[in-house]
């Protein structure tokens, strides 16, 4: 058994924190898309909060199956890129699309649910099958799972919580919603590329 | 809405004098929990008045006098009819936020004939409305209950006067307050149509809210009332005080309105929007995009006097 090298943890820790706060700043920007169109009442924010955790339950169970294949680096990488990607779209198609839901579903929860699964379900899931990977990749015996696991779940939420605090006080009142999207879709790119470089000691 | 009105005064006094006898004169008829409020409805004969909030932090939203249906308790509200001056007709009157709905009655009950809608996003607010504020469901009177932008979104009709008072407590929704909102509004103006607007103008949101419905509209009137002050927006060139004069003498002759459109003319004033000494030269025009509502209402106005 090799043990994981520093340089491999502190970058899987270092992006489920990135990864884990634009995760919550893109559903706290949600609600800047959505609004507009749908109004702002707590049936909008039900909308997005369900359709944020539907993602992270899709995201891990694909993570979890995706563990048992080939849980390497370069598969998050790919993911956190093309959630990048996804990111990158939204600013510039997002009033076309909702509109477009406006106009064919009125606002009621169906289409305040499609028009959140339109906005966050694609990333959000990709972004989510993050953690199970990073988990199976840290780990290299079973007593340490639980441990690890934690370790990754714990960063994770702390970046989270920074997330939504960050993207609600500072990011919205000084600059714009789309300005916001453009800056986590970078941070996605800038994650995917660290954990594309070769850092060794990846497998046992 | 916030009212700092002077009914506001006399609920507060009303609460120190109950503090005093131990024994509140304001009587509370109902509380309810809505979608997103809690909503109270106390009585003080003859006024009943409708308020959200907890505790201190009472915001009252509306106020009827049970004792004369075409009284309009709360200053600013008043105000707001103001508009039908400016309008080159009146055939048809929108109003975004109903609340206790006394301010669409009002002009429900002077213009008969004239189809007045609202618009009201808290079915709870129109619950209330109907069982306490003495609203009936009649012909030219219609409530929808709709989020104020989507009810536009979707409208195909023109309006000759648009009143816009969606201030929720201490809540904003910042997209009533940005140039695509009002740009929307524009799109449902029948011609010479024109839109008032109660404004809060105690923080740095008032500056950023006159900027960008000025953004839209290139004349702006301001009326102030109590603590608030009540915009009056409309498009095409100015209008002068002896043109607005006439229409107002015609108007208040043919509805016969208990608050004169003259003597609300009276009080018009003007506010030097560009150049930074009233209004904030670094206030933003608030965009879907760019719109931190609740940033700029936590910063107080500062050394601008208003006229």
């Amino acid at each position: 058994m090799i043990a994981v090298s520093r340089t491999l943890s502190f970058t899987i820790y270092g992006c489920a924190f990135m990864v884990g706060g634009v995760l919550m700043g893109f559903e706290m920007l949600g609600s800047r898309y959505l609004f507009p169109y749908f109004g702002g009442g707590i049936g909008t924010w039900a909308s997005l909060i369900s359709t944020v955790l539907c993602a992270l339950a899709i995201g891990y169970f694909a993570g979890s199956a995706i563990v048992n294949r080939h849980p390497s680096q370069r598969t998050i990488a790919v993911s956190i890129l093309v959630a990048a990607a996804y990111l990158a779209f939204v600013p510039a198609s997002a009033d076309a699309v909702m509109s477009d839901i406006l106009d064919r579903f009125g606002d009621g929860p169906s289409a305040t649910l499609l028009a959140s699964t339109a906005l966050l379900l694609v990333p959000l899931t990709l972004l989510g099958t993050f953690s199970p990977i990073a988990v199976s990749i840290l780990t290299r015996s079973a007593d340490e799972a639980g441990r690890i696991a934690g370790l990754v779940y714990g960063v994770s939420t702390v970046g989270n919580v920074i997330g939504t605090l960050v993207t609600t006080f500072t990011l919205i009142p000084t600059i714009g919603s789309r300005a916001i999207t453009y800056y986590f879709a970078l941070t996605l790119a800038c994650c995917a590329g660290i954990l594309f470089l070769p850092t060794g000691g990846k497998n046992s | 809405m916030i009212i700092r009105s002077v009914i506001f005064g006399v609920l507060i006094s009303v609460g120190l004098a109950a503090v005093c006898s131990a024994q509140d004169s304001r009587n509370l008829l109902e509380s309810k929990e809505s979608l997103y409020n809690n909503i109270y409805v106390y009585e003080q004969p003859p006024y009943r008045s409708m308020t959200f909030g907890h505790n201190r932090r009472i915001y009252t939203e509306s106020m009827y006098n049970t004792g004369d249906d075409k009284d309009l308790p709360v200053e600013y509200t008043r105000f707001m009819t103001a508009s039908l001056m400016y309008a080159k007709d009146v055939h048809a009157i929108l109003e975004i936020g109903f609340g206790g709905g006394r301010t669409s009655w009002y002009l429900h009950r002077f213009l008969p004939n004239v189809p007045v809608t609202s618009v009201e996003l808290d079915p709870t607010v129109l619950e209330l409305a109907k069982k306490y504020f003495g609203i009936r469901d009649e012909a030219n009177f219609q409530v929808v209950n709709r989020d104020g932008r989507i009810f536009l979104t979707e409208s195909k009709e023109h309006y000759d006067v648009i009143l816009i008072d969606a201030y929720r407590g201490p809540f904003v929704p910042f997209h009533l307050l940005t140039k695509e909102f009002y740009q929307i509004v524009k799109d449902h103006l029948a011609e010479g149509g024109v839109v008032a607007q109660n404004v809060e103008p105690s923080t740095m949101l008032f500056d950023s809210a006159v900027k960008t419905i000025n953004a839209v509209f290139p004349n702006i009137d301001f009326y102030r009332a109590d603590g608030n002050i009540v915009t009056v927006a409309y498009s095409g060139p100015p209008r002068d005080a002896e043109d607005l004069a006439a229409v107002a003498r015609e108007r208040d002759r043919t509805f016969g309105l208990r608050y004169t459109l003259q003597e609300m003319l009276t009080q018009r004033r003007h506010i030097q929007i560009e150049g930074g000494k009233v209004i904030d030269a670094n206030a933003k025009v608030l965009t879907d995009d760019f719109a931190p509502v609740e940033a700029l209402k936590s910063i107080e106005r500062h050394n601008r006097k208003l006229p």
